[in-house]
């Protein structure tokens, strides 16, 4: 019944092993394509007016000047605070999940932290804008305005569409990626080290403090550092909820004031590019945009290899 | 007394972290209530069959933006899907310890995390100025590479986490290397592959920056796959921040849409994966 | 004498580590032969090079030829897939297909490398279920995962894979240590029938099942072939000093 082949040179399994290749080789084209294009396409403008000139602090389009820093500053103040903001929630949220929680409550907190991590950053953005800006306006910017106004960050008028909105926003984004890390983190401490502590009879939380989190620290770090890379490059929710203007840092520095970022000013100017270098100025704005990102992601991803990879038995 | 002093601590410990929790419930609960509050007024037969009316005027529906979804999702998974299975297949079974193999892994890694925006860039730059004028088929290969890290993520990791034995066993029987892949390996893997794909679906579902300048927005049914496109989550963002009452109320009708279909595919994930009950409570 | 399966001067490294050296055997047709050996010594490694298994470790050689009747497995131009069809092999840990139903285990080895029509296959299946003995306990449930039964009914399961591909060789890497006594039993009971159509080279850490089923016994120790005969002779007047020490117990 088997028919004996004289050569056992297989070409169905050399066309498939062909297959997979070519997919993954179409794969990294694309990415290599995506510098090329973002690169090719900045060019105009680096060439008309030089590459430092993103980092100017003027915009104008109608004279060629494409100074892009309240920009870039705006996407990484708005990441940084939401981080910041997102760290001790996230932390929270992960120790009560791994030691506290029992079985149902974890499935259904799992459940609405995938939900967290799913919901579109349109529909944050159309509830940031339509719900929780109003309350934050009267609710929380005023009181504080009328509190600390004396202070330049705290300054009126209280815009409900401002850097502060925007950073409110980001940090319920960045919550997900945190705090789903650190569980996993936290639940692969070395169970010996665990049952170590427990038998000398400390409470969930002092062995969280001297066992848990010690050995999860870089990697939390490194989810942390994740978290950022996933707010530098967040686009909707921001740009519905910061108020597009160019007045922060330079003519206000309130984080009650309007403000943009990178991924804003691209999102709401691209379509009507007035002219090429203007174009230009925007891609070259992204291709900014793309280097910091890998840098952080890159950068997180090493981290949390290491800390996963650096013998935490089952 | 210390021992008081400790039990205290713990309770305020558990008391602290569960007031976290909740902290960033909230915002997801009340993103929940009030899309579904605020939209399922808007949401009638006409709605989701009928054009826009004309501007200014009450009535019409998203039935084109509903339309249009589905026909540039599709077009997206039919580009993203198999090119991130396969890629998935090669980095578990051919390309574990090649330089190739290193390469793509690299390559995936970095692609999931450049920010979407990036990609419809990526697209209005190839695609749109090149035949210049906006089309759906750009959006979607903005959409289908950002779906390719994960579905292919997802594959490497459900057909890794085969056991060796089951190889072995394929082997032993002098089974060629790429049916065992494929009918053997991969078809223990279906389930975890099939999760991939379908929080792939969900996720550019809710992407809209890429479409912003690929398959732009249109007032009208969905004619030819090369044009302007209208889809539900352009249409939140032109609707919402226009002002006019009648448009607002339809996209929250939209957001729910939208939602309703997000939140589906991500519970029912977890009902075909295992669930996981990590913790020690 | 003719002999069925043949080793001469077989040679294995595990990268730069010999493990196994000029082993010279031959293995009668229609015979159960007993590989026998303290942990290390390299009976699974010379099994495993029987179907050319060893060589996929990576960084693994292999030299020296093994002649399956009159053909070296080891040449150039014999494909690697087309030996493994001829030599079969049962592993420790039974490792049915978990996505396949009992039948499909069964012929997975005829569906998936050649093509035969689908009421040879269900013919095939019945008989391999017979001739190991799982028809009766199964035949209602063929369509079952191939996981859904007991460790012993896998093992069985396992077997039945491997014959229904007409193997001329069938090689076992300690098919029992897994499975509980009973289980255990009905396997040696299977093997002993068995031996009338096909040879069964089988690499065991019992001594004492060795002595139960086989015909013949193989005593490796540190890669080298020690002491090979008659199973009867060796367990009743080992030749060898090492062979007595270990088959007394004395070490290993």
């Amino acid at each position: 019944m088997s028919k004996k082949k004289p050569y056992f040179f297989n070409y169905k399994e050399s066309a498939f092993r062909y297959l997979l290749i070519s997919c993954s080789l179409v794969i990294v084209a694309f990415f290599l394509a995506l510098f090329y294009m973002l690169i090719s396409q900045s060019l105009p403008a680096i060439s008309s007016n030089g590459f430092g000139s993103i980092f100017g602090n003027i915009w104008d389009s109608n004279n060629g000047i494409f100074g892009g820093l309240p920009a870039i500053l705006g996407t990484l103040a708005s990441s940084l605070i939401a981080t910041v903001l997102a760290i001790p929630i996230s932390l929270g949220i992960a120790i009560f999940f791994t030691e506290y929680a029992p079985a149902r409550t974890r499935f259904i907190l799992s459940i609405f932290i995938d939900l967290l991590a799913a919901i579109p950053s349109v529909i944050y953005g159309i509830w940031g804008l339509w719900v929780i800006a109003p309350l934050i306006k009267s609710g929380i910017q005023q009181p504080i305005i009328n509190a600390f106004g004396f202070i330049p960050f705290f300054s009126g008028p209280a815009y409900g569409l401002s850097i502060f909105m925007a950073s409110m926003i980001l940090t319920i984004m960045v919550i997900p990626i945190v705090s789903s890390i650190s569980i996993d983190l936290l639940a692969s401490t070395p169970l010996s080290l665990k049952e170590g502590m427990i038998s000398l009879g400390a409470t969930k939380w002092e062995t969280m403090r001297h066992v848990g989190i010690p050995f999860a620290k870089i990697g939390i770090f490194g989810a942390v550092i994740l978290g950022l890379g996933r707010a530098l490059g967040e686009t909707m929710a921001v740009t519905m909820v910061i108020g597009n203007s160019y007045s922060w840092p330079f003519d206000s520095v309130s984080i009650f004031s309007p403000a943009t970022t990178i991924t804003s000013k691209i999102a709401s100017e691209l379509y009507e590019a007035t002219s090429a270098t203007h174009m230009a100025s925007l891609i070259e704005l992204a291709l900014v945009l793309l280097i910091i990102t890998l840098a952080i992601n890159s950068v997180a991803r090493l981290i949390i290899n290491r800390a996963t990879r650096r013998g935490y038995p089952q | 007394m210390r021992l008081i002093g400790r039990r205290s601590k713990e309770r305020l410990i558990l008391a602290g972290t569960f007031f976290l929790s909740i902290i960033a419930i909230i915002p997801l609960l009340s993103i929940l209530a009030t899309v579904f509050i605020n939209g399922v007024s808007a949401i009638n037969l006409e709605f989701l069959t009928s054009l826009p009316a004309p501007f200014g005027e009450s009535g019409g529906g998203i039935g084109n933006a509903i339309l249009g979804t589905l026909i540039i999702n599709s077009m997206a998974c039919l580009f993203g899907i198999p090119l991130g299975i396969f890629t998935g297949m090669y980095l578990s079974e051919y390309g574990q310890k090649s330089r190739l193999g290193t390469a793509v892994r690299l390559v995936v890694e970095s692609l999931s995390g450049v920010p979407s925006i990036i990609f419809g860039i990526f697209a209005f730059t190839l695609i749109v100025t090149t035949v210049r004028h906006y089309t759906a088929i750009a959006a979607a290969i903005a959409l289908g590479l950002m779906m390719i890290p994960l579905v292919a993520k997802a594959t490497e990791i459900s057909m890794k986490v085969v056991s060796n034995d089951i190889r072995e066993a394929a082997i032993a029987l002098g089974i060629p290397k790429w049916i065992r892949t494929t009918q053997i390996v991969f078809s223990i893997a279906k389930s975890g592959v099939l999760t991939g794909c379908l929080l792939a679906f969900a996720r550019i579902s809710g992407e809209t920056a890429p479409l912003l300048f690929t398959s732009l927005f249109s007032f009208f049914w969905p004619s030819q796959v090369d044009q302007p496109m209208a889809s539900l989550q352009v249409l939140i963002y032109n609707y919402s921040l226009s002002g006019f009452q009648d448009w607002v109320l339809k996209a929250w009708g939209a957001s729910l849409l939208l939602v309703l279909i997000v939140v589906a595919i991500n519970v029912s994930v977890k009902f075909i994966a295992k669930p996981k009950f990590k913790g020690s409570a | 004498m003719v002999y069925k399966l043949e080793t001469l001067k077989l040679k294995a490294w595990f990268s730069e580590k010999q493990v196994l050296n000029d082993i010279s055997v031959q293995f009668p047709p229609k015979s159960v032969v007993a590989l026998i050996g303290p942990s290390g010594c390299g009976k699974s490694t010379f099994l495993r090079c029987l179907n050319r298994m060893h060589e996929l470790v990576p960084g693994a050689k292999v030299s020296g030829q093994v002649f399956l009747d009159d053909d070296d497995i080891y040449s150039p131009k014999m494909d690697p897939m087309d030996v493994r069809r001829k030599i079969g092999m049962v592993f420790q840990k039974p490792n049915p297909f978990p996505n396949m139903s009992i039948a499909d285990n069964v012929v997975a080895g005829l569906k998936l490398a050649e093509s035969h029509s689908k009421n040879d296959l269900a013919e095939i299946a019945e008989s391999s279920l017979k001739s190991v003995g799982l028809w009766k306990e199964v035949k209602d449930d063929l369509k079952k995962s191939g996981a859904s039964i007991s460790g012993g009914q896998q093992q069985r399961l396992c077997i039945a894979r491997a014959l229904a591909m007409k193997p001329e060789v069938i090689l076992m890497d300690e098919p029992t240590s897994a499975l509980d006594p009973a289980s255990t039993a009905n396997l040696e009971g299977l093997i002993k029938q068995l031996k009338n159509e096909i040879t069964v080279v089988i690499v065991t850490h019992n001594v004492g099942q060795a002595a139960r089923i086989s015909d013949l016994t193989a005593f490796f120790y540190l890669g080298v072939l020690i002491e090979f005969g008659d199973t009867k002779k060796l367990f009743e007047l080992p030749k060898n000093p090492l062979t007595e020490k270990y088959i007394t117990g004395r070490f290993g």
